[in-house]
């Protein structure tokens, strides 16, 4: 993080201080700390590296030495922080910039780096899982093969099963030796318990060993075509044969019924020589695959232009249509000679502190054709197509987003105003001005000063507001003849939503890229805001 | 600089002590935690199912030792956070589930199947068919869901005969609406699939393994048929897509419709409301029965639980026992997968009226195309009733859906 | 035309400390109507026609509430039964321990919120009273990297929350401080950047006159700052507080035990299948879970409204 290698503290002074200045600013700085500031540092810091060391402790005994060493640099980092004179900046940002590193950047890197990703339905974990369940799916049950009573046993050699069949007859095997008969065995209602030479295992035992016994595969006779008696439960046996083999060292499956040969091809699946897949496969790299199934995608091309064009228009007139009522909200209610006002504020917060999706539901059925509150009382019985008319769906999606987010900007907005010096508006009342002139010309450029960073983000917000589209309109009207699955409301996260995860698989690498796509729009509009807003330099 | 040194030692030695008392907590809390040798199932669960599985877990573990571990899961998340979690070990031995999922389960091969061949007959046939993909069985079935058509006995005392008898008897009782069906502005095909495979147009067509998704049956003949049947009803009013399933549900509770077209989870609602309830089998508009979708409740083995042994011995040797799916039938009230259980369960008027339309109900498809399907079905469905071209729309579907089969 | 009044004051109360000061035995003017609605009586309506679209739409929220068999939208027929079977079923079911969400949520809010404000206002005390390299950047960088389009999030949270898990359970999955820190992720976001525009007005001068008092930057932070910027501090913590409560998808992945679970993911899960929803006791649900933040609000009210900042300047 750059924000923490420089020490230079200074008073929001424009110039630059000379070396003797801070060395003196440093010196007084220390020399003002009480003891019981010192005192509560030292034991803060100590709980910190306790907790660091315990951590460290702990990540050395189960070795996992990546994970190890970011304790341990952090640690030593804070501690060099906050011990070291100077370093202000980094000794106030510090505790927050750990966990934005660890919950947040982390979290981008990581969604980004699943965008390089073939990470979808079929392929969503490693090889070595996706062998064990081709192996687990492909037991086939020999046709027309008896359920035998099955007991674990187990003797110096491993464990293995002892199996009655349905006639009674008894006999003994081990998975690197077939079943064998056995006399004098144990029965119990027509089930051998156990044999001379073996221990049997009681049911808890079992329990204990179960990673063993699932994988326990014993051969019915020297011919393979027999099967493999496997006992799913411990308590019976059923015979399988597989019809795929796993070659660990040429790494292949073949298929026993058809002898075809499936191989690893770099492509994240098994696959046939003429190009056939075996499902499930598993994740690998694949550059930038996505990004240019991105562009290419068939069902977004066409309608793509559109969709930026209302996704812009719709997070613009959001953040400009509550913020103007919030803040407009925000200045009725300062009035201190009104009465009543806390009971207005409390209950206009109200929309924002319910579940948004249970508003949205009940929005939608207020706005039902036929049905809805807003048609049948208060237009008095008119049909107004207010969700499944492609213009006014987008205008009933902007009402309900005011009503959301309103609140938000009232608070935010109540507590900028109180910002204001009262001396500046005092004076300006003094020379006469008009209260709409006070507001245009002073309270409104002071308000935008601080505000303007959480318009922008707020626009980002609802860039991305895929619940609200989600829950009110799902995207819809859609025109049946389109042939894509996107609507009039949607808007780019609900469409990449809509494109992979619908339909026959969910493809998170694809999704993957498209969020990093999206970021960047919504971050370059955001810059360019940013500068616009002169907010750059304001801050120098 | 004395400052800085002396804080630094103090810091070192408070940070020592510190970690060496923590340390010791930590090894101490380290030796209990591997004491426990019985091994704990834990099942993912609806949220609306736990309390009829409640006794059931707590008897399975009173007869093994075996500590079933039920949690509450949202309905809507379950399955995609199996699928997230099942590769990191995190999550479930058991997952509840809906037949319909396996195609993705197995393709992500997340599932591991179970034997349950020897137990084919035990089951309704409906159940052991929706439990078999690819020629496994991965699904331990313990309910059966489908529509049924619910009549208001004090309004029209007698079943119909066929949809226009419904609607001339649903209109002959006076009251605001005939017939409710839940639809809404994206449509919901779900809900009128009965109607259209009464037109003899199932979505796919089938084979010895099942459905066969490269046999697309949406767009044939009975399919145009339907399509016209749906534009005519649309006219008529007796379908509508402002009727959401709230707006059904307040009808015909409130004694405003006659009939319902609806599932075994909103009897409860309307025999509460006082409404004298029959079930009947779905009066069929066209040629053929009208056969809804049976949706099969179940429970999946995850293909990564570390607990096999006792996953299967809990499914096949337990849950697939009369006692048990009777019992859990008396807790939840939905027809049982166990053809003996589902006979007993038969014997009440209401889960047997199901349970007669489920006879002739088909299992929902559970291949991984039927995603496409969905994706464009609905919105054709509602397109029609709103009073577009019925075969042009229905033509558009076909080919959209095909095109995304590929 | 911000309030001045002083902390002790009740917000709220009409009494002008200023026309106090000024007339403090002037006998009071007769009522004029027309000057009362210039005043305030057109703020009332504006009002009152604010609270009429706030509310009304939560109305049928309250309705299905107090409907035992109620739908949430297939009656404009509002309050037709009343009865609190719902708030009986929300609140004795086992499979349902709505007191210990209850309790969950204040817990987890409330720290969350507290940490956050902590930790939001050292960070824009940094941006605002220093100068160093990289700290447009840095400003610019909290509020960009929260634009990240959250949709595939939680694959990655519960990654990393799994491998802590592994590691140290007592902070990983299904624990409040798992969920806490991860909250805390968001902590350096925009609202940073609201509370480094509020440090911006606080003059300077006020810092200056406290280092030649002798005082540190932590008690001219602690002791001086932080009193003076009270009202974005409340107004933080309350949106913190608000968005934490209504937080669902991280709080669903990560929080597994029913008895561990917050109001959100407790109450979603009874409506999360169409079939069925238990609107009734959902909505009952929502009308409690809102209780406590209009009570926050309450009580910050005189905080956010309070004018201590005109006092500081004067």
């Amino acid at each position: 993080m750059s924000t923490l290698t420089d020490d230079e503290v200074t008073e929001s002074e424009s110039l630059p201080p000379t070396k003797r200045q801070r060395q003196a600013a440093r010196l007084a700085e220390h020399a003002s700390i009480g003891v019981r500031a010192l005192l509560v540092k030292i034991l803060l810091l100590g709980i910190v590296d306790a907790i660091a060391v315990w951590a460290l402790f702990i990540l050395v005994m189960k070795e996992q030495w990546v994970i190890g060493a970011i304790v341990l640099v952090v640690t030593l980092l804070a501690n060099w922080i906050y011990f070291s004179p100077g370093k202000l900046p980094a000794k106030y940002l510090t505790p927050g910039v750990i966990f934005l590193v660890v919950f947040q950047i982390f979290v981008i890197v990581y969604t980004g780096y699943i965008g390089f990703t073939n990470y979808s339905t079929g392929h969503n974990s490693d090889k070595e899982q996706a062998v064990s369940a081709l192996i687990s799916s492909a037991q086939e049950r020999v046709p027309d093969s008896p359920t035998y009573g099955v007991t674990v046993v187990e003797n110096l050699e491993g464990l293995g099963v002892l199996v009655t069949d349905p006639d009674g007859d008894v006999s003994v095997g081990k998975p690197d030796s077939p079943l064998e008969p056995v006399r004098n065995a144990t029965m119990d209602g027509g089930k051998a318990v156990a044999a001379d030479g073996y221990t049997s295992l009681s049911f808890q035992q079992i329990l204990t060993r179960q990673n063993e016994i699932s994988s326990l595969s014993v051969p019915f006779s020297d011919d393979p075509n027999d099967g493999s008696l496997r006992t799913p439960d411990g308590q019976t046996g059923y015979l399988y044969t597989s019809s795929l083999v796993y070659d660990q060292a040429a790494d292949t499956m073949t298929d026993t019924a058809t002898g075809t040969v499936y191989t690893d091809q770099g492509t994240g699946a098994f696959t046939s020589a003429d190009g056939e897949e075996m499902l499930p496969g598993w994740r690998i790299n694949v550059g930038f695959d996505n990004f240019t199934r991105a562009f290419s995608e068939e069902s977004i091309r066409d309608p793509l232009v559109n969709v930026i064009i209302w996704t812009i228009v719709f997070a613009l007139i959001s953040v400009a249509s509550t913020f103007f009522l919030g803040l407009f909200l925000a200045i009725v209610f300062n009035d201190m000679r009104m009465k009543g006002r806390k009971f207005y504020r409390v209950l206009m917060i109200l929309p924002y502190a319910f579940p948004a999706f249970l508003s949205a539901l009940v929005w939608s059925g207020m706005l039902s054709e036929s049905f809805g509150f807003v048609n049948q009382v208060v237009l008095g019985g008119a049909e107004i197509p207010w969700l499944t008319d492609p213009f006014l769906a987008k205008v009933s999606i902007l009402m309900v987003n005011l009503w959301l987010g309103f609140p938000y900007m009232f608070l935010v907005c109540t507590g900028a105003l109180q910002s204001i010096p009262d001396d500046v508006l005092e004076a300006a009342k003094m020379d006469g001005a008009k209260p709409w002139a006070i507001f245009r010309l002073i309270k409104l450029p002071l308000l935008l000063v601080s505000l303007a960073p959480l318009l922008i983000s707020s626009f980002a917000f609802n860039f991305n507001n895929f619940n609200l589209i989600y829950m009110l309109t799902g995207g819809g009207p859609r025109d049946p003849l389109a042939g894509v699955n996107v609507g009039a409301t949607d808007i780019l996260i609900s469409m990449v939503y809509k494109v992979a995860f619908t339909g026959q698989a969910r493809d998170y690498g694809l999704a993957s890229a498209f969020s990093i796509i999206i970021f960047i729009i919504v971050a370059t509009i955001s810059i360019i805001a940013f500068r616009r807003t002169k907010m750059l330099e304001e801050l120098n | 600089m004395k400052v800085k040194t002396r804080s630094i030692l103090t810091a070192g030695a408070l940070a020592t002590t510190a970690a060496l008392v923590l340390a010791g907590c930590a090894g101490g809390a380290d030796d209990s935690g591997d004491a426990a040798a019985t091994s704990t199932l834990t099942v993912w669960v609806d949220a609306e199912r736990v309390d009829a599985l409640k006794d059931a877990a707590a008897a399975y573990q009173d007869k093994t030792g075996v500590e079933v571990d039920l949690v509450s899961k949202d309905v809507a998340k379950i399955k995609d956070d199996f699928i997230q979690q099942a590769p990191t070990g995190k999550g479930p031995d058991i997952v509840m589930g809906a037949h319909d999922w396996l195609g993705e389960l197995v393709t992500n091969g997340v599932v591991a199947p179970i034997e349950l061949s020897d137990k084919e007959g035990d089951f309704l046939e409906v159940a052991y068919k929706a439990a078999t993909y690819d020629g496994n069985q991965y699904l331990l079935p313990y309910a059966v869901e489908n529509l049924a058509l619910l009549r208001n006995a004090d309004l029209v005392p007698e079943a119909a005969s066929s949809f226009d008898d419904m609607i001339a008897k649903g209109t002959a009782a006076g009251v605001e609406l005939p017939f409710v069906v839940e639809q809404g502005a994206e449509g919901n095909p779900y809900h009128l699939y009965p109607f259209q495979t009464a037109f003899g147009a199932p979505v796919f067509g089938s084979n010895e393994g099942g459905y066969d998704a490269t046999d697309l049956q949406l767009g044939n003949a009975g399919g145009e048929q339907f399509a016209q049947w749906l534009a005519a009803q649309g006219v008529a009013g007796t379908l509508s897509t402002e009727i959401t399933g709230d707006i059904a549900k307040e009808k015909f509770t409130a004694g405003q419709a006659a009939f319902w077209l609806t599932g075994p989870w909103n009897v409860g609602a309307a025999v509460d409301a006082g409404i004298n309830v029959e079930v009947d089998v779905i009066a069929s508009p066209g040629p053929e029965a009208a056969q809804p979708f049976a949706g099969v409740k179940g429970f999946l083995l995850s293909e990564t639980s570390k607990n096999k042994v006792a996953a299967n011995d809990f499914l096949v040797n337990y849950l697939a026992t009369e006692d048990v799916q009777t019992a859990l039938y008396e807790s939840g009230n939905i027809l049982p997968a166990l053809a003996a259980s589902a006979e007993a369960a038969s014997s009440d008027p209401i889960v047997g009226g199901f349970a007669a339309v489920g006879a002739e109900a088909v299992p929902m498809p559970a291949v991984p195309a039927m995603g496409s399907v969905w994706q464009f079905w609905g919105i054709a469905e509602a397109a029609i009733i709103d009073g577009a071209d019925p075969v042009t729309i229905w033509q558009k579907l076909a080919t959209d859906v095909q095109g995304a089969i590929g | 035309m911000s309030d001045s009044t002083t902390t002790r004051a009740h917000a709220g109360t009409a009494s002008s400390p200023r026309a106090l000061k000024m007339a403090p035995d002037l006998p009071r003017r007769p009522f004029d109507l027309r000057r009362w609605f210039f005043a305030t009586g057109w703020r009332h309506i504006v009002g009152v026609i604010m609270v009429l679209y706030s509310v009304f739409p939560l109305l049928y929220v309250l309705s299905a509430s107090l409907n035992p068999r109620g739908t949430l939208t297939g009656s404009n027929q509002l309050f037709s039964a009343i009865g609190l079977d719902a708030y009986a079923r929300l609140l004795n079911d086992p499979d349902q321990p709505f007191a210990a969400w209850f309790g969950n949520t204040l817990l987890i809010a409330g720290v969350t919120a507290v940490c956050s404000v902590f930790l939001g206002a050292l960070a824009a005390y940094s941006f605002s009273r220093m100068r160093f390299k990289g700290r447009r950047m840095g400003l610019m960088s909290v509020v960009l990297v929260q634009m990240f389009p959250q949709l595939l999030a939680v694959v990655a949270i519960f990654m990393v929350m799994s491998t802590i898990s592994d590691i140290f359970p007592a902070i990983g999955l299904n624990t409040h401080i798992g969920l806490i820190m991860v909250y805390l992720g968001g902590a350096l976001g925009v609202n940073t950047y609201l509370m480094y525009g509020f440090f911006n007005t606080v003059p300077t001068d006020i810092d200056e006159a406290a280092k030649i008092d002798g005082a540190s930057h932590a008690r001219i932070f602690f002791t001086i700052i932080l009193r003076l910027v009270a009202p974005i501090l409340a107004v933080v913590a309350l949106l913190s507080f608000i968005s934490t409560t209504n937080e669902f998808v991280v709080a669903s992945i990560l929080l597994i035990d029913p008895e561990k679970q917050t109001l959100a993911v407790g109450l979603y899960k009874l409506v999360s299948n169409p079939n069925y929803a238990d609107w009734s006791a959902f909505s009952a649900g929502a009308v409690l879970a809102a209780l406590p933040v209009m009570a926050l609000f309450l009580f910050l009210q005189k905080y956010i409204v309070g004018g201590l900042t005109a006092g500081a300047v004067k």
